[in-house]
C-alpha cells in the first residue's frame, strides 16, 4: 500500500516538473511573468522581514520568532497588552493575563506578513485611540474566555 | 540622513536624504526631500496614515510632513476587518 502510493506520488512529482519545465520554455512569456511574481513576491517579503527586523527590539524579534506573535503593552491601559500575530489574524487584546477581546483591522491593500506587524505596532504605539476606533471588535472565543494567562 | 518609507505589497519602497546637503542646498537632496513630501501628501490624501520613528524607537502619528524626522513611515489605508 505504501509502496503504491509512494509510486503515485513520484509520478505526479515527475509530471509536476515536467510541466514546469515545459512551461520555462513556453515562448509567450507567461512563465517569464510567473517567474516575475514569485521574485517580486519574494523580494516584498524579504524587505518586509529587513523592516520588522529593524522596528522590534531583539526580544520582540524573538518573541516573534519563537512564538509566532508580538505582545505590545498598551501606551495608556494599565496591564493590557495587545497580542499581534505574525502571520495574519486577529489581535488579541489581554488585561492582566485575561483575553478581553480580539480585534480586527487590515491594511485595505495586501501586505507582506512582515508589514502588518509593523503597522499595527505603529498604531498602537502611535495612536491608540484611533487604532481602536478603526478595528473592529470581537469577544473572546469561547476558548479564550477562560483566564488565558500569558 | 532622513528616510520615507512607504509600505505597499512590494515592500517598503524608501526615498532617503541627506539632511546636512539639504540645509546646504544640494539639489540632489533638495529633490529628495521634495519628492518625498509629495509622495506624503499624496499618501495621506488617499487615507494612509504617517508615523514619525525616532532614533529610540518612539512613534507619534503625524499629519505633516517632518523634514527633520529621521524616519517616516506610512501605513496605506487600514480598514476594520
Amino acid at each position: 500500500m505504501l509502496e503504491t502510493l509512494s509510486l503515485f506520488l513520484g509520478i505526479w512529482l515527475l509530471f509536476l516538473l515536467l510541466a514546469i519545465y515545459y512551461l520555462s520554455q513556453s515562448p509567450d512569456g507567461s512563465v517569464g511573468r510567473f517567474r516575475e511574481s514569485v521574485s517580486g513576491h519574494l523580494s516584498a517579503e524579504s524587505r518586509a522581514k529587513a523592516l520588522l527586523r529593524e522596528m522590534l527590539t531583539e526580544s520582540q524579534y524573538q518573541q516573534l520568532i519563537k512564538f509566532g506573535y508580538l505582545e505590545i503593552p498598551s501606551p495608556s491601559i494599565d496591564n493590557r497588552v495587545y497580542r499581534v500575530p505574525g502571520s495574519g489574524g486577529l489581535v488579541k487584546v489581554y488585561e492582566r493575563g485575561c483575553a478581553v477581546m480580539e480585534l480586527c483591522l487590515q491594511p485595505a491593500e495586501p501586505l507582506p506578513d512582515g508589514d502588518v506587524v509593523v503597522m499595527h505596532k505603529l498604531m498602537i504605539e502611535g495612536n491608540e485611540q484611533e487604532y481602536l476606533q478603526k478595528a473592529n471588535h470581537f469577544a473572546p472565543g469561547i476558548i479564550s474566555l477562560r483566564c488565558q494567562h500569558l | 540622513m532622513g528616510m520615507l518609507r512607504i509600505m505597499s505589497r512590494r515592500g517598503d519602497d524608501r526615498i532617503t536624504w541627506d539632511s546636512q546637503k539639504v540645509e546646504a542646498n544640494d539639489p540632489e537632496a533638495v529633490a529628495a526631500i521634495e519628492e518625498a513630501e509629495r509622495i506624503f501628501e499624496k499618501a495621506r490624501q488617499e487615507g494612509a496614515t504617517a508615523f514619525k520613528v525616532e532614533a529610540d524607537s518612539t512613534v507619534k502619528r503625524i499629519d505633516e510632513f517632518d523634514r527633520t524626522a529621521e524616519q517616516t513611515v506610512i501605513v496605506p489605508l487600514v480598514v476594520g476587518g
